[in-house]
């Protein structure tokens, strides 16, 4: 009987393990700008409606991936606002074809991993002392010194809002599904490689087609690789606690 | 003048004189509370340049609002306070943030920022200097090669925590990290220092530390400010007392005249001890 682990050489799943690297760590990047980003101004800054936008993050929290799948898909199809364009006057706008790539799947993960990481890293910068913002306003700190070191004080909350949001990224399905279509093509040496194949889906077509030698291999690379980059934030925490 | 650039020399953000701070008929109610109910009213003190006034008087009488006032956390709702008889909230942003950094605060409550005491110490010099100076400074500790300021180590000396720059302040007991905060406030050399029951729940050893600081201060010049439920601690350390109660000063004058004859009849039921509350 041939082995089904043999039928895909190590670049495909050298290539499956890069695009879910690419995707999962950029779309972690720009939502750790953009969720510390919401915190901090839900933080330090009264607004109106800031429940309500406190609520919505809550609700994000649990939302179903393959709904923000369908969300990013109609955003970006070419009968949406992005992916067909739209018109304001003379100008148009939009029209990028961004569906089936990449660059859709960081989107449809971000959609999923700033709710996490905002209300992680919100939780982790309220959790600081009332008693550290009057030390740091008494010993002659502007607003910004004060908010500087409320950052300082809850950095750990925040790699583990980070940790969290990359837990979310990596571990997605649906949604990458959705607008990144799952594709993989042979090359010109006729090796299977990924497009916008990820760990999870190539989990999800090969127990499809009953592969599941090379699913339960998949699955232990997505386990590795989530478990190191834990481990690694979790070391950075440990040694910066010591320091 | 205070710099915001790191000057060099001995007192460098301390004023040209030393400075007085009061509060004039002030009253104030925190934002939340019950129609705002006041918790001070029309309270008035001032913390003159080398002086320690001591504020006693029941729980909740509104000592720690007037030192939060004095420090400018919040303007008072009504009255003023004075920075050098210049009503400190129509000053400009930039002027009052000049006088608010010529005054230190120790909270009665542990205060302390995580990381090294040195790191807590210096704290107040590094938000003094400009951005381009704290990054040169930040790059420097990373690559291991930043002392702490002298200024740090003369104000760990003053407090009897000579050589503990380097310690964690997760591992200091609460009468270390007191005198850790009291280090931190000195080694600005404010001009006026205001204490907070700074000696609560300290043993023998860490509040005798403390009080020497205090005096020490005193006697290089600083105005002090100090509230305490220690009625022999207020006697040890400070030239001039206040009782406050329901919000108000209702006694102030020498130390010994307020605790020995005071004018006011809910002071002397107070000091004797005969004041419930």
């Amino acid at each position: 009987m041939m082995d089904p682990l043999s039928e895909f050489g190590s670049r495909y799943l050298v290539s499956v393990v890069l695009v879910t690297l690419q995707v999962s760590l950029t779309a972690v990047g720009i939502s750790t700008v953009v969720s510390l980003a919401i915190s901090l101004t839900m933080s330090f800054v009264d607004f109106r409606g800031e429940r309500a936008v406190e609520t919505v993050i809550n609700t994000g929290m649990g939302f179903p991936s393959v709904v923000a799948g369908l969300g990013v898909l109609l955003l970006l199809s070419n009968q949406g606002p992005v992916g067909g364009g739209f018109a304001v006057g003379p100008f148009r706008f939009g029209g990028v074809e961004l569906l089936f790539t990449r660059e859709a799947m960081v989107v449809s993960q971000c959609v999923l991993a700033v709710p996490v990481i905002t209300s992680v890293s919100l939780s982790a910068i309220e959790d600081v002392d009332q008693s550290v913002r009057d030390a740091a306003f008494a010993a002659g700190g502007t607003r910004r010194d004060v908010q500087l070191t409320v950052v300082r004080e809850a950095r750990y909350g925040i790699v583990t809002a980070v940790l969290a949001g990359f837990g979310r990224a990596i571990s997605e399905v649906g949604s990458v599904l959705i607008v990144g279509g799952n594709i993989a093509v042979r090359d010109s040496s006729g090796e299977l490689v990924s497009l916008t194949r990820t760990l999870t889906t190539a989990i999800t077509i090969e127990a499809r087609r009953g592969q599941y030698e090379v699913g339960i291999a998949l699955g232990v690379v997505l386990l590795v690789l989530a478990l190191g980059v834990n481990a690694v934030g979790n070391v950075v925490r440990a040694r910066g606690e010591r320091s | 003048m205070t710099a915001d650039t790191g000057p060099t020399d001995a007192r460098p953000y301390a004023g040209d004189s030393s400075i007085r701070v009061a509060a004039e008929a002030v009253s104030y109610g925190y934002a939340g509370s019950d129609d705002r109910e006041p918790v001070l009213r029309e309270a008035s003190l001032a913390a003159e340049p080398g002086e320690v006034v001591a504020l006693v008087g029941p729980s909740g009488t509104g000592k720690t609002t007037l030192l939060r006032l004095f420090a400018l956390f919040d303007p008072p709702d009504e009255g003023r306070v004075t920075i050098d008889d210049r009503d400190a909230w129509s000053l400009t942003a930039d002027e009052r943030l000049r006088r608010r950094r010529r005054i230190g605060f120790v909270f009665q409550d542990r205060s302390l920022f995580t990381g090294s005491v040195a790191h807590n110490v210096a704290y107040g010099l590094t938000v003094r200097r400009s951005w381009r100076e704290r990054a040169g400074r930040w790059a420097r500790t990373l690559v291991g090669s930043d002392d702490p300021p002298d200024r740090v180590h003369r104000a760990l000396e003053t407090v009897g925590m000579a050589g503990m720059a380097d310690r964690d302040t997760r591992s200091l007991s609460a009468g270390e990290a007191q005198r850790v905060a009291v280090a931190r406030s000195l080694a600005t050399d404010p001009d006026v220092l205001l204490l907070d029951e700074p000696t609560a729940n300290l043993d023998p050893r860490n509040t005798a530390a403390i009080e020497d600081a205090v005096t020490d201060a005193r006697d290089r010049g600083i105005g002090i400010a100090i509230a305490t439920h220690d009625m022999a601690q207020a006697r040890r350390v400070a030239d001039r007392s206040a009782v406050m109660l329901d919000g108000t000063v209702i006694e102030r004058g020498p130390t010994e005249r307020v605790f020995d004859d005071p004018n006011d009849e809910r002071a002397r039921a107070f000091v004797r001890g005969e004041l419930v509350y």
